[in-house]
């Protein structure tokens, strides 16, 4: 694999089976991702795009493929345990929907993926968090901030860990115009200052002015 | 993980601590029926240690908890007394005892019936607080052993009879069931026992004449040969027997010997051995109470399984986010594990403590009967709670590792 490459993807396929049915999603999609880039995949609803996300993730494993790298890792045939590892260790999520433990304190969230591999966090929690303007709300759990709020404790919490790839899906989808700015100008200067490689999805093209590169994607299919 | 545990449990207090709550009263249960079981046998067994004697014989299949027959004649109290050796009788005393029953302190208690010449064998090193170890009772037993004394013919009125018996109408208390007492009728109080109180006993009333040191072998003493009288018309029965040997006599040899001489009718036993003897009768109560005890800790732990289950259900959707942290199947089933623990922890914490309380509870409203909790009941109940808990954890558990992340995060 080429070391300059954070993805690379090729022929990937998957269905879901559904009361006995295939419902095929991914149609043989070829992506390679370069390490810092910034990617925009777009598409309508149901075309694909978290599915995609899910196996980049390495979420879910795909029906087939030919090739699948992740982060200079042949991804394609490790077990649940080793997947949930270099996950652990390589990728950092932002969801439309946040998925913050709401039991635990914004602080704490942050600090999740760093108390999972066991490392000292309090400094670097305490970093991220003024860098996402955070500080004097790290003690509130999560059903006490904004929605806005919420989504700068997820992109904190992805980005503690100082991951490989960013994978964000739809990260502006549950959140308002200005708070949708704020959020995708948080993504770039990650990408601009430490390059950052992210791999974003959405379906508002206003959102991927920043991206090195935009992907259409219809029909489980990337379109050229 | 810890940390992470305890906020998931503190998330929902109400439905943690009732899981806790549940568990408690499991423990409780199983806590208060041993210790009171244990307690109280080991109450008697060493109260039975209190008696001047090395060996005791025992109706062959009685059981010597709930007997109260007399079996032995007095013809075996002979028998007992001829097996001699090159030094002479291997028994220095011979001490027959009668049971009966009566009501004292608010609950049956078991009536001791001696000879009251051998009373100070059944006191040992143990003195009387009050009054005597029997009084005009001494007289009518030797007047009734004295072949001269005639018995008031059948003929005569009953008061003749009954003034006849009065002298031996006595009993012999300990000073916890003194303290204990009876129920003053007028005032609806505990008041302690007096010397001369009237207690009726087989339709007699008896007198309270003497209080003893707490620990001798019965709580109620009577004089045998009136138990005898009232019971059994004069017939010279007995319900057991303690033997004190010779000084150079082996307990262990001698009671081979005389259960090698008495055959099928009698087990001999030694006193120390009286414990294990308990222990043994009581077997079928314990299987029954070790059943009831261990079927609701099973139901108390199902009730966590039940809990964490729910608690997977409703945290599907936060599993999947732990998942795309990076969170393992083997953490999960740790974090399932570690909440069920901190739950079933905490309820015997609680069960201990309930315990501690149903004790001194007991210990006022039955103030006779014996709560033993011991270190190791205790440990015991430790152990169980841990035991439960990573079980009822692991089904809940296994559900949460095998949850498949993507689609747990799009749980609704």
């Amino acid at each position: 694999m080429n070391d300059e490459l954070m993805i690379d993807a090729r022929d990937v396929h998957h269905h879901y089976r559904h009361e006995g049915v295939d419902e095929p999603v991914l149609h043989g999609v070829d992506l390679r991702v370069r390490r810092g880039e910034f990617v925009v995949i777009m598409g309508q609803s149901g075309c694909g795009k978290t599915t995609l996300l899910n196996i980049l993730g390495l979420m879910m494993a795909p029906t087939r493929a030919e090739l699948l790298h992740v982060a200079g890792r042949d991804a394609a045939g490790l077990s649940d345990g080793a997947r949930a590892r270099l996950r652990r260790e390589t990728i950092g999520f932002v969801f439309q929907r946040f998925n913050l433990l709401p039991t635990i304190s914004a602080r704490k969230n942050v600090a999740l993926p760093l108390i999972i591999r066991r490392e000292k966090h309090d400094a670097e929690v305490d970093r991220i968090l003024a860098e996402v303007d955070l500080t004097i709300y790290a003690h509130k759990k999560p059903g006490k901030l904004s929605v806005g709020q919420q989504q700068r404790v997820a992109i904190a919490r992805a980005m503690i860990g100082r991951p490989d790839l960013l994978l964000a899906d739809e990260p502006t989808g549950a959140i308002d115009s200005t708070n949708a700015q704020a959020v995708l100008e948080l993504l770039s200067d990650f990408h601009r200052r430490l390059g950052q490689t992210i791999v974003m999805i959405t379906h508002n093209e206003h959102l991927a002015v920043g991206a090195d590169r935009v992907i259409q994607m219809q029909d489980g299919r990337f379109r050229d | 993980m810890l940390a992470l545990a305890w906020a998931n449990l503190m998330h929902n207090k109400l439905r943690t601590a009732i899981s806790a709550l549940a568990v408690g009263l499991g423990i409780m249960l199983m806590l208060i029926s041993k210790g009171l079981a244990n307690g109280s046998i080991a109450e008697v067994a060493e109260r039975m240690q209190s008696v001047d004697a090395e060996l005791v014989v025992l109706p062959a299949q009685d059981n010597i908890i709930f007997t109260n027959s007399a079996p032995f004649p007095r013809a075996f109290r002979r028998f007992i007394e001829k097996q001699v050796d090159d030094a002479g009788p291997f028994a220095d005393a011979v001490i027959p005892a009668f049971f009966g029953q009566l009501r004292m302190g608010g609950q049956q208690q078991r009536l001791f019936g001696v000879d009251p010449s051998q009373m100070p064998l059944f006191l040992g090193a143990r003195k009387m607080i009050e009054g005597k170890a029997f009084d005009r009772a001494v007289e009518y037993v030797r007047r009734l052993e004295d072949p001269a004394t005639e018995y008031p013919p059948d003929d005569a009125p009953e008061t003749v009879y009954d003034a006849f018996l009065e002298p031996g109408l006595e009993l012999v208390i300990d000073d916890r069931l003194r303290r204990v007492g009876r129920l003053d009728e007028q005032t609806g109080q505990r008041v302690p026992y007096q010397i001369g109180d009237e207690i009726r006993v087989m339709g007699r009333m008896f007198r309270v004449v003497g209080v003893v040191e707490t620990g001798v072998a019965g709580r109620v003493f009577a004089p045998l040969q009136t138990l005898r009288e009232i019971a059994l018309a004069g017939e010279t029965k007995s319900s057991m027997f303690f033997i004190k040997l010779r000084a150079d006599v082996d307990p262990v040899f001698a009671a081979d010997r005389y259960a090698a001489a008495l055959g099928d009718s009698a087990r001999v036993e030694l006193k120390s051995d009286y414990g294990v003897l308990l222990q043994e009768s009581f077997a079928q109560v314990n299987m029954y109470m070790n059943a009831s005890s261990g079927l609701a800790l099973v139901v108390c732990f199902l009730f966590i399984l039940l809990t964490m289950y729910t608690i997977v259900l409703q945290r599907t959707r936060e599993i999947g986010i732990l998942k795309a942290l990076g969170v393992t199947r083997f953490d999960l089933l740790r974090l399932s594990i570690i909440e069920a623990l901190i739950i079933s922890v905490a309820g015997a914490a609680i069960g201990v403590g309930i315990s501690f309380l149903a004790k001194w509870g007991l210990g006022v409203a039955r103030p006779l009967l014996t709560v033993d909790l011991t270190n190791e009941l205790l440990l015991f109940a430790g152990l169980v709670s841990v035991v439960g808990g990573v079980l009822s954890a692991l089904y809940p558990g296994y559900r949460a590792a095998r949850l498949d992340p993507a689609a747990a995060l799009s749980y609704e």
